[in-house]
Parts: structure tokens; C-alpha cells; sequence
């Protein structure tokens, strides 16, 4: 499993006359629920052609060979990149991505399949293809659909599908002014700016309806600083479920600056001492370590399979009892956050350990009917292209009591480590690594040379037990965590106060 | 099929051409996929797909951008080209921005390249599917060590796809192609509450190529148990191999600053390297785009410029970056392409064990964890798997070791090539002997 850290409004609507209940309180594409002179509601995916009552005719070929339950997920996501280079704006990208998978469950086997054209020929062989998972010949039962009623922790006042190319570029040109303000050694400045509006639609045969609005934001800013032959990068990242009005003036100005200024202290960079040192987790970025560290091992897919080094530790301590570990999709508008997992189960906060003590899985629906336990809205898949699998959103630990200048003034010598770039997790053996971009050296209980690219390698398990001090800072990323499993990425975040975390094995250039 | 696609492609130029658009690249690609996956004995997955994809590149009035849709009802193409077109014109004049020079489109390559199998590779039933997945774990749960398995996953897949691709300027081009794959992860107890787990994979774009699905299972088990009882041993200075299937990923912290857009935006630790001897002189490598049956294999890139073999490492002088048209107008220099095909170095003459033999005591890495490059430094730091050697001999797994130094030192310490380049992959690297490497440990 790896992860980078780089890079939906609703509608109700049932079938056959049930009640339309749509949340009032959102601004909502369309209005809250339109009925069309065949009496069908609409939902937004009626623009192609694809009505309630297709719906149910696809879901009902699912179900034609002697599926469990059958779900169809529509998609409208627009993407845009709009980048930056030598002082102009000068390179735009686009991608429209519409389509529908469909899945078919037959005991905890799925079939799945899913197409880009949304004619009701290849939606229904889409979903023939789907039921053969099983292999019986049956009536389906599919049940009149029924709007859920969500709440969003995302809207945003214009979509940024409705936001022009125009209105985007003063946002890289502020931030590439900042960032070149710094300092005369700052040669090169390379700014992205990418936004994303997708709708999103689930229906399933228990008569299951919801639609979310999606938006995502990011941006990556990159500098290039030069002294005399030395030349060093550095990049900060910033991103968030929210419109325009995310990219505020001092946060362009503080991403250039923090990038620049990353940049130019990196000449004074002295090598890692390699091998087992005491580390320090900063809080913030260093969230990744429980990404990594943890929170794969809880997925309950590998643990429904006995391939996770937690498969057997439920209500077992594995960590110091000031150790809490959550993972949360009702975060706002973190990167990680939902309304509705991919599934249609409304995001929750998940303890998974609590004081110490490992609590619960996160769950998908195949895995909550194994375990006999309700879902955990963790269900989660990168687009209409995949079927979903149990994944993390925003994953942190809770801060306790110690004041974060105490741990640090507690280690005589080793690593304060404050920006990553990657990880990656051995499942079984829980094994990780993550990547240290910058952090710097503590000598006699204080903070002195900046260090860099320095891979950190461990056992899980272990520098979770090692967790002796944890402070009082608890800090979300606001970067772009990308998590990558089964071939499919989904946007993370993820969270840490500063952290005493024993030893660490610390590979680095010539040290 | 293709002229047809073809058809289409050339309305979206005339199209974007009638609201304005100078230079137009357009092209379609359509994809049919097919996947079962296998869990424990079971149907776990069956997966399915149809897709089709339109792509443009616009050249406005000295602007540009790039944009695709899978939204290809014929009123959405319209609205799509009049958005793309439209915000095209807002961004920055880029003078450096323009379709390749038509004599680059020229002598495709016209020979049969092996990339498509008209009865085999994408003709599977959905019961050859499951009975091929069925055998792969079969062989994995036959194997010696099977009683340690706690998991066994097994995937067949297969792909058939077509893509054509057009510009305003005057290039043309078609490509199809198919390909097939098996795939087994297995998972094994190992001591206390670890657990560990491999994979081993067999792909190929011709169907009779394949090897027998139970060896790719025999072999995933292998790799799994070569992993029980693995642990760090302590930092030093050590030899090392690295086995040819995981090698590719050493290569690559070697390859990144060789791309126009790192050098150009001085990311690259070889800008000014060109014609000097950066590496070991036993490291050749060409980009040779006309392998046939390579996975990286074609007759035109990404802008539709005729491919040509490219020499990148001769004996470890440096001889060419990756330069598409923009970044080589801004540096001035000849353009050669934008993307590598196949990478093929030049093998020794020994095989992986007369490699152990000479090492002697060092460490085989057979996977790598994590870890990056930084390609304006060339410092690296990597996470490793692997054997302990000693006498030629294997003696434990390792984990929880870095490998870290700088490509421009380490690349130095190649010592020898083994003779078995690794064939699934468009990156075919043997097996690489390093003396005296960093490891991070215990």
C-alpha cells in the first residue's frame, strides 16, 4: 500500500411514489426535487438519459442470476489543472470523466463491470456481465428506490466546473510572486492549480438513493533555489473539499513563502546519521506514520483474509494507553472527509484505538456482513471504474498533555522529522517506510541542523508500542495525501501531535 | 474499425480548427477489459470494462492546453471543444508552444511490431478466465511450503485495445493490441504475529507466450517463505545485487532528470552531463522502440513523431534526454521525444548465481520499500528486501534496511551485468552487482 502526499449537493428521489426528501439547507445543483411529466423524480443524471426507472431495470439485471444485492454508481467529474512555469500561465488541462460501474454481490463474491456510454444497451449489458457472479436463474427483488437524506459538509457557493480560466490566474500569479519574493536564489517556480466537480450518484436493489456534490481543490508549488553550483528544490502542497474562496490571499502568500523559504535552507542541509536513532514526529505531516503504520492493518479486508498483522488483535493493547487513534470522514472539508461513503453509508468517526487498546476494522459492506458488525461508512472506490474497498479518510491521533518542547528536550540525540513525501506498508509483516523530505537533528534536547531525503524504515507494531510521549499539539495536514491500494487512489488526511517515537532505522546519503 | 475512428478524429480537428484553433492533435483510444480474480478457492472478483476516450491538444493563438472527455455524445464533443477552445485563449502566449514539424511524422516504422494477437490474448471465455485462475492458485497451494499459506489471491486478465491518433499538420496513426497477465500474491505465517507476503506475475501481448499458470504460483509461494524469519542486519558498507525483476526500480532515480521538463527547470542532477561518463562503463542502455512483442513498443509518440531508436548510456557516457518539442524549443535543442519505449541494457554473460559467487558476502535485494530520488541532487534513500549472503550462499532474509547514496557515486559502483534481462517489462534489466553500497539496518 502506498501514499503520496501530492496530489458532492444531493438530490432525493424514490420510485413508485414514495416521498422526495431533499435537504433544504444546501445550495443544491437544480432544486430540491423536480418531477418530470412521466412522474418520475429527477436526479441529475437524468441530463443522460439515465432515469429512475432504468435504474431499477439495471439493478434488476443484476440481480437476474441470483445476486445477493446489486448497486449502480454513476459519475460526472470534471478536472482541470491549470499550471504555471517561468512567470506565465501558460498550460491548461482538462478531463471530463463520465460514466457508470456497476456491482453485483453474491455472498462476499463481486462481480463488477462499468462503461463510459450511458445508453441504456450498454448499461444493461453492463450490468448482465455484473450478475455473473452467481449463476442461478431468478426473479429479481429489487426495492422501490428511496431518497437518502444527507448532510453536506462541503458545499460551495459556485462549482468549480462554473469557474473561469480567467478568475484562476491571479491565484498562481500571487503565489508565484511570494514565493520569488523570498530571495534572489529562487531561479525556478513551477505552480499547479487543479480543481475537480463530481457528481456522484448510488442506487442500489434494497432501494437506496443518494447524490453528492464533490469538490476538490489543490495546489502544488514547487521552487527551485541556485547558489553559485548548489541548486535544491523544495515543494509545499496545499488542498481542500472547497470552492474558490479557499485560496485566500495570506494562504497563497504563506504557500510561496514556505515553499521559497524550505528551499533556501535546504544549502545548509548536513546528511542524516543513518541507522537506529530516536525520532521525534512533528506534528502535522508526520500523520503519515499512522497512515502507514496502523491504519492499513486495519482495513478489514485484509484482516477478513487473516494477511494483516492486526488480524487477531481486537481489544488487545498495542500502543500506550495516551495513544488514541481515529479515522474520520465527518472532518469538514479535509481531503479525506465525505458525506456518503461510495457505498451510500453516511461517514462516520471510527475509533480504532482507543487508550492503547485496538477497538475496531474499518469496514466495507462485505466485510461488515463477515464480522457481523455495522458498517463504518469506509467503503470507498477512486471512481465509477472500481468496485469499493475498505479504506481510511482522515486518520489521526489524539493529542494528550505533554507540552511538544518536552519531547523534543528529551532526547540527548537523534531526528525531529517534519516533512514527508511517501510511504509504503507490508501488510503481514507491517513493515513500513515513509520518506523524509526535511526534519532536522536534535543534539542535547535541541533542534540544530537541518537534515533531508532520508528514508525512515520500522515494524508497525513496534514504533506503535514505542510511542512514549505524545503531545498536546495535535495538527491536520492540510496538504494532498493520496492513498493508493488494490491499483486505485483516493484523497487521505491525516493527523499527529508531536510524538516520541523511539528508535527508527534512518537510511541516508553519507552519513 | 480504425478508419472509422479515424473519421472521427479528424471532424473533432475541423471542428476545433472552425473555432479558432491553429495546430490540433486529437486521438481515441477504446479499451475492452477483462479480469477474474480468485481468493481461497473462490470466485472473489469478476471484473469488466468498455471504454472510449477523446483526447485534444489545442495550439490558440500561441496558447495551449490538453484535454480529454469520455463524454462522447456528439452535442457534449461541441459544447467540450467550445470550452476548451474558449478557455484556451485566456492563458499566456507561449512562443515555445507548436505541433512537431511535420518531417517528424515521417517512415514510421512499418514492420510488425507483435502487438496484437488476433485469436488469443483478448479471447478468453469467462470460463477459461476462471479455470486459468483456479490453476494459478492450484500450483501456489501444491508447492512445497504450501502449509504455511494463510492466503492465496490470483488474478487472470486480459486487454484489447485500439487507439488512433491525428494532427492538423499532417500525421496520421493507428495502433491495436492486446495483452494477457496472471498474477498470485501469497501470504504465509511467519513468526509470532508477522506475516509474509509476495507476488509473482507472468504478462505477455501474445497469448502463446505465456508461461503455465502453476509456475507463477509455485513461484510467488517461493518468494513469500524465502521471507520468514527476515530481519535487519547493521549499518555498513556492503556489496550488493539486485535482482533484474525489482532492478528497474533502481533505474529509475537514473532516468527521472533525464526528462526536458527537469532540465530545463534545473531538477536535474544531469543537465550538464551530456557526453560525459556519468555511470559505469559496463552500463549501456538504448531506447529501442521497435522490440517486437515489447510492452513499451511503437511506431509514434505522444505527439505522433515517427519513434527511432535512441541511445541513452553508451559504456556509461551519457548520449541523449527525453526532450518533446516545448521543452526542446526552450532549451534549444534538436527534439527527440517526450517518453521512453522499451529500455534495453546491454546484458553480461553471467547468470544471478556466478553474480552471488563473486559478491561473496553482501546482500541480494529482491524488493524495494518505499523510499524516492531526489532528481535535482541525486540523493536517494530506499527501503530493501532481500538475503544476507555469505560465500555465495543465502543465509537469512533482511528487512528494515535502507539502501541511500547518490546516483552519481553509486552508479559508479556498478560492477557487472548479469545475463537475465528481466522480459516483462519494457524496462528489460538484468540483474546489476554493485560493490560497496550504504545500508542502513539494525
Amino acid at each position: 500500500m502506498r501514499l503520496v502526499m501530492n496530489r458532492r449537493d444531493f438530490l432525493a428521489l424514490s420510485g413508485a411514489g414514495a416521498a422526495c426528501a431533499a435537504a433544504a439547507s444546501l445550495p443544491v445543483w437544480g432544486t430540491g426535487c423536480n418531477a418530470s411529466t412521466s412522474g418520475e423524480h429527477q436526479t441529475y443524471f437524468d441530463q443522460f438519459g439515465v432515469g429512475s426507472s432504468l435504474m431499477r431495470r439495471i439493478l434488476d439485471k443484476g440481480l437476474s442470476r441470483g445476486g445477493d444485492f446489486s448497486e449502480i454508481f454513476l459519475q460526472h467529474k470534471i478536472t482541470h489543472w491549470t499550471g504555471m512555469q517561468d512567470n506565465q500561465v501558460d498550460r491548461a488541462y482538462s478531463q471530463v470523466e463520465l460514466g457508470a460501474g456497476i456491482r453485483v454481490l453474491k455472498g462476499e463474491a463481486t462481480g463488477f463491470a462499468y462503461c463510459e456510454d450511458l445508453s441504456e444497451m450498454a448499461l444493461l449489458q453492463a450490468a448482465e456481465t455484473a450478475a455473473a457472479v452467481a449463476d442461478a436463474s431468478v426473479e429479481a427483488r429489487v426495492q422501490p428506490l428511496l431518497a437518502g437524506d444527507i448532510t453536506s459538509r462541503y458545499p460551495v457557493a459556485i462549482p468549480w466546473s462554473e469557474i473561469g480560466t480567467d478568475q484562476k490566474l491571479p491565484l498562481l500569479t500571487q503565489a508565484n510572486d511570494a514565493a520569488r519574493g523570498v530571495d534572489d536564489r529562487i531561479v525556478r517556480v513551477t505552480i499547479y492549480l487543479g480543481d475537480e466537480t463530481s457528481h456522484v450518484l448510488l442506487a442500489n436493489s434494497e432501494g437506496r438513493l443518494v447524490e453528492d456534490d464533490q469538490p476538490m481543490t489543490i495546489m502544488y508549488l514547487t521552487c527551485v533555489a541556485m547558489d553559485g553550483q548548489k541548486i535544491e528544490t523544495a515543494s509545499e502542497v496545499t488542498s481542500s473539499r472547497d470552492g474558490l474562496g479557499f485560496f485566500t490571499p495570506s494562504r497563497l502568500t504563506q504557500l510561496g513563502q514556505v515553499a521559497a523559504g524550505d528551499a533556501i535552507e535546504m544549502f545548509s542541509a548536513v546528511p542524516p546519521p543513518i541507522g537506529e536513532h530516536p525520532v521525534v514526529l512533528a506534528a502535522g505531516t508526520s500523520g503519515i506514520l499512522l497512515h502507514e503504520a496502523i491504519g492499513h492493518g486495519m482495513e478489514a479486508d485484509f484482516n477478513r483474509i487473516g494477511t494483516s498483522i492486526y488480524s487477531d488483535m481486537i481489544d488487545k493493547k498495542v500502543a500506550h494507553e495516551d495513544v488514541t487513534i481515529i479515522d474520520d470522514g465527518t472532518n469538514g472539508r479535509l481531503r479525506g472527509s465525505l458525506n456518503v461513503d461510495d457505498e451510500g453509508v453516511e461517514a462516520q468517526k471510527t475509533v480504532l484505538v482507543e487508550n492503547g487498546i485496538l477497538r475496531s476494522y474499518l469496514h466495507d459492506r462485505i466485510s461488515s456482513k463477515h464480522y457481523g458488525v455495522a458498517p463504518t461508512g469506509s467503503g470507498r472506490r477512486q471512481s465509477f471504474r472500481y468496485p469499493p474497498n475498505p479504506r481510511m479518510r482522515n486518520t489521526y491521533m489524539l493529542g494528550a498533555q505533554t507540552p511538544p518542547e518536552e519531547i523534543i528536550a528529551s532526547v540527548e540525540k537523534g531526528i525531529y522529522a517534519e516533512k514527508f513525501a511517501n510511504g509504503e506498508v507490508r501488510i503481514g509483516a507491517g513493515d513500513f517506510t515513509f520518506y523524509l523530505t526535511q526534519g532536522r537533528m536534535i543534539e542535547n534536547g535541541k533542534l540544530t541542523n537541518l537534515v533531508k531525503d532520508a528514508n525512515l524504515i520500522g515494524n508497525g507494531p513496534k514504533v506503535l508500542e514505542n510511542i512514549d510521549m505524545v503531545g498536546s499539539d495535535m495538527t491536520m495536514y492540510s496538504g494532498g495525501g493520496n492513498c493508493g491500494k488494490d491499483g486505485q487512489f483516493v484523497p487521505v488526511g491525516f493527523g499527529l501531535p508531536t510524538v516520541r517515537a523511539g528508535s527508527i532505522s534512518i537510511g541516508g546519503r553519507n552519513a | 474499425m480504425s478508419r472509422e475512428l479515424l473519421d472521427r478524429v479528424h471532424a473533432v480537428i475541423k471542428s476545433a480548427e472552425t473555432r479558432g484553433a491553429q495546430g490540433v492533435r486529437a486521438a481515441i483510444g477504446r479499451n475492452r477489459n477483462s479480469r477474474v480474480e480468485w481468493l481461497d478457492g473462490k470466485l472473489d472478483r469478476l471484473r469488466e470494462s468498455t471504454t472510449m476516450n477523446l483526447s485534444v491538444t489545442l495550439y490558440v493563438d500561441g496558447r495551449y492546453s490538453a484535454s480529454s472527455t469520455s463524454d462522447l455524445r456528439p452535442e457534449a464533443i461541441e459544447d467540450f471543444l467550445d470550452d476548451i477552445v474558449s478557455s484556451t485563449r485566456l492563458l499566456a502566449e507561449d512562443p515555445h508552444r507548436r505541433l512537431p514539424d511535420p518531417s517528424r511524422y515521417a517512415d514510421p516504422f512499418e514492420g510488425d511490431l507483435g502487438q496484437y494477437d488476433p485469436n488469443g490474448a483478448a479471447s478468453l471465455t469467462g470460463i477459461e478466465r476462471r479455470r486459468m485462475a483456479a490453476a494459478l492458485e492450484e500450483g501456489t497451494r501444491s508447492s512445497e511450503g504450501a502449509d504455511r499459506i494463510i492466503s492465496v489471491k490470483a488474478s487472470v486478465s486480459d486487454n484489447l485495445y485500439e487507439t488512433v491518433m491525428a494532427a492538423s499538420n499532417g500525421m496520421e496513426g493507428t495502433n491495436q493490441g492486446t495483452s494477457f497477465s496472471m498474477f498470485v500474491r501469497a501470504t504465509v505465517n511467519d513468526e509470532g504475529d508477522r506475516k509474509q507476503m509476495d507476488y509473482w506475475y507472468d504478462a505477455c501481448l501474445l497469448r502463446d507466450k505465456a508461461v503455465k499458470p502453476e509456475s507463477v504460483g509455485q513461484k510467488a509461494l517461493r518468494r513469500a517463505l524465502a521471507k520468514v524469519g527476515a530481519r535487519p542486519r547493521p549499518a555498513g558498507e556492503y556489496d550488493c545485487i539486485i535482482e533484474n525483476n525489482v532492478a528497474e526500480r533502481a533505474l529509475g532515480g537514473l532516468l527521472q532528470p533525464l526528462y526536458g521538463g527537469a532540465i530545463q527547470q534545473q531538477q536535474s542532477f544531469l543537465a550538464d552531463k551530456m557526453g560525459e561518463q556519468v555511470i559505469s562503463p559496463m552500463l549501456t542502455m538504448l531506447d529501442q522502440p521497435h522490440v517486437v512483442g515489447g510492452f513499451g513498443s511503437a511506431r509514434y509518440d505522444g505527439e505522433g513523431m515517427a519513434t527511432r531508436p535512441m541511445p541513452i548510456f553508451e559504456e556509461g557516457v551519457l548520449k541523449n534526454f527525453y526532450l518533446d518539442t516545448y521543452y526542446a524549443s526552450k532549451l534549444e535543442m534538436e527534439a527527440t521525444t517526450g517518453s521512453s519505449t522499451n529500455l534495453i541494457l546491454a546484458p553480461g554473460s553471467r547468470d544471478l548465481d556466478a553474480l552471488l559467487q563473486t559478491m561473496g558476502t553482501g546482500i541480494l535485494i529482491t524488493g524495494f520499500v518505499g523510499g524516492n530520488s531526489n532528481p535535482t541532487t541525486g540523493d536517494f534513500s530506499i527501503g530493501v528486501e532481500g538475503q544476507w549472503v555469505e560465500n555465495g550462499r543465502l543465509v537469512h532474509p533482511i528487512s528494515e534496511m535502507n539502501l541511500s547514496g547518490n546516483h552519481l557515486q553509486s552508479w559508479k559502483q556498478l560492477a557487472e551485468l548479469g545475463n537475465d534481462p528481466f522480459l516483462i517489462s519494457d524496462v528489460r534489466c538484468p540483474s546489476f552487482r554493485f560493490t560497496g553500497l550504504q545500508f542502513s539496518g539494525a
